[in-house]
């Protein structure tokens, strides 16, 4: 049992290490995606919160500052990055619709497991660079930041990162099926956009709304941990968010489970 | 007598959507569509014995890499059973993958964007093989192949005939225990082909593996394999050993003809596809 754990361990170990090394193929691709990306994504949603406190008139909107604003589009911007994997979720789906995933699976190890330790080494690489652009810029700036608590707001995004490539891998099952699905991808991550807190802060939602939402998931993907770091909530919303990042985990695991076994089923084994 | 492989009754069939022709079809085809079902591989019982080579022939669509991918676990039967070194393959257990290997000639095994090296020490850790003891195999056989100067290039950079050598060592280097190899030959020049077939040669030779090879070619099959598995539309139509095979189909032929042994299969699947 040790010794298969082992196994498990350093085999997955090797895949997050082919995640950087494979990245690092082709330089400026890589340096694009972890510098230059995050500072204009960074930049355009600090524009936008100025624009909207100039249009606003007022030095607050729903009980928050023009300064809390920013720090939230700030760090949002960093956490959204993380909890994305669209460019592996397409990589999965292109695996199972071309017919290369022909190669994984004579192997012995999961495709989940493939992917899962690729998606974390490689965001694990790359936080650590695009960390540098939110806390430069909130202390350049005098941002309301708790830099203590990033760390720990950092761990449930990873964990959530988690449940985001479990959807990945429900929406690649489907490729078995319907053999063209990145479609599914945009719009899913369209709806992300929103639930996860990414577009604004989901506490200026009516309190009905508000309720539902972060009692989601996906609130746990950006908002919770942002809010976390720019003193909007306290940890006991982040207790609430790894329980329920949990729970989904769990179910759509299962969910996950039961789709691959019905798509592996019914595969061709296209193209070989 | 040992059996590696044993299959009972073992069928495949496949559905595939059939659109007619033009725009209002395709219309149409959003709330009605047919579909067509096709025999990939009719029901077959087969036993092959450890350590043979078997060349599995047949014409383009015949189900030979049907066949292949339902004993290597990539596809799951629609009826019908079989074991692979006591295994279901479709299963895909783990001790059942470390024990096997297919090689598929138009498909790459290896990853793309990195060079080989960097594939083997990932496939060192995938099947738990030591490292050093990877990296000595890796240096023999690349040196059997004549590749070493291109084992650290990136393999999208590499010729048709060095991905082949490559992804063969990527296929060899856990020492499988039962070896599907569909094409290995495809496509490359006379010379690269004469050099894979010798390796295959000398490798089987000394370790034992059971191998099942599909070829276009039959100098693949003439030189590596000791027993014939002709199957055509789905069906198997012959299985026995190569000699007796062209033995009892030159007994058929008129005594002042000589036909060589790619002419004898052509004539035999011919025959057997006219017939079906």
């Amino acid at each position: 049992m040790k010794k298969s754990f082992a196994v498990f361990l350093r085999r997955n170990l090797a895949f997050a290490n082919l995640a950087i090394v494979t990245n690092l193929e082709y330089r400026l691709n890589y340096f694009i995606d972890v510098l230059v990306q995050p500072i204009l994504t960074t930049g355009i949603e600090i524009l936008l919160w100025i624009a909207v406190f100039k249009g606003a008139k007022s030095t607050t909107i729903a009980g928050f500052s023009e300064n809390s604003y920013l720090s939230y589009a700030l760090w949002s911007a960093f956490f959204s990055r993380i909890v994305t994997s669209w460019m592996y979720e397409f990589r999965m789906i292109e695996e199972v619709s071309s017919g290369t995933i022909n190669s994984l699976i004579v192997r012995p190890m999961t495709f989940y497991e493939y992917y899962l330790s690729q998606l974390m080494g490689y965001k694990f690489v790359t936080t650590i660079i695009s960390l540098i652009v939110p806390v430069v810029a909130s202390l350049f700036f005098d941002l309301p930041t708790i830099l203590s608590r990033v760390p720990l707001a950092t761990l449930l995004a990873f964990y959530y990162l988690i449940l985001v490539h479990t959807i990945s891998f429900i929406v690649s099952s489907m490729a078995f099926h319907f053999t063209k699905i990145s479609s599914m991808t945009v719009a899913k991550n369209l709806l992300m956009w929103i639930l996860t807190g990414e577009l604004f802060p989901l506490d200026i939602l009516p309190p009905f709304w508000k309720s539902i939402v972060i009692g989601l998931p996906f609130a746990s993907g950006v908002f919770v941990p942002v809010a976390y770091i720019t003193g909007r909530v306290g940890i006991e919303s982040m207790y609430s968010g790894f329980i329920s990042v949990t729970i989904g985990i769990i179910v759509l695991n299962a969910i996950g489970a039961y789709m691959w076994k019905k798509g592996i089923d019914s595969y061709v084994g296209t193209g070989a | 007598m040992k059996y590696v492989i044993e299959t009972e009754n073992l069928s495949r069939v496949y559905k595939t959507y059939q659109k007619p022709e033009g725009l209002k079809n395709s219309i149409k085809g959003i709330w009605e569509r047919k579909y067509d079902s096709k025999v990939a591989l009719a029901p077959t019982s087969l036993k092959i014995e450890s350590g043979k080579i078997i060349g599995l022939v047949g014409a383009n669509g015949a189900g030979k890499t049907t066949l292949l991918k339902i004993l290597s676990g990539l596809v799951t039967p629609s009826s019908g059973q079989a074991t692979v070194l006591g295994y279901k393959p479709w299963e895909r257990k783990n001790d059942f993958l470390r024990q096997m290997s297919i090689l598929l000639g138009q498909k790459n095994q290896l990853w793309w964007d990195i060079s080989p090296v960097d594939s083997y020490a990932l496939l060192a850790r995938i099947y738990d093989l030591d490292i050093a003891a990877t990296r000595k195999k890796v240096d023999e056989l690349a040196t059997m192949l004549d590749c070493k100067h291109v084992l650290m290039t990136q393999l999208r950079r590499l010729s048709l005939g060095e991905r082949m050598k490559m992804e063969i060592i990527g296929a060899l280097l856990h020492d499988p225990k039962i070896l599907f190899l569909d094409e290995p030959t495809i496509g490359l020049d006379i010379v690269a082909q004469q050099n894979i077939r010798n390796f295959l040669t000398n490798y089987v030779k000394e370790k034992e593996p059971t191998v099942i090879l599909t070829s276009h070619y039959m100098d693949d099959i003439a030189t590596l394999a000791d027993s014939l598995l002709l199957i055509s539309k789905g069906n198997i139509v012959y299985q026995g050993t190569v000699d007796q095979f062209v033995a009892n189909t030159n007994s058929e032929l008129a005594h002042d003809e000589k036909v060589d042994f790619e002419e004898v299969i052509r004539r035999f699947l011919e025959t057997e596809s006219r017939i079906r």
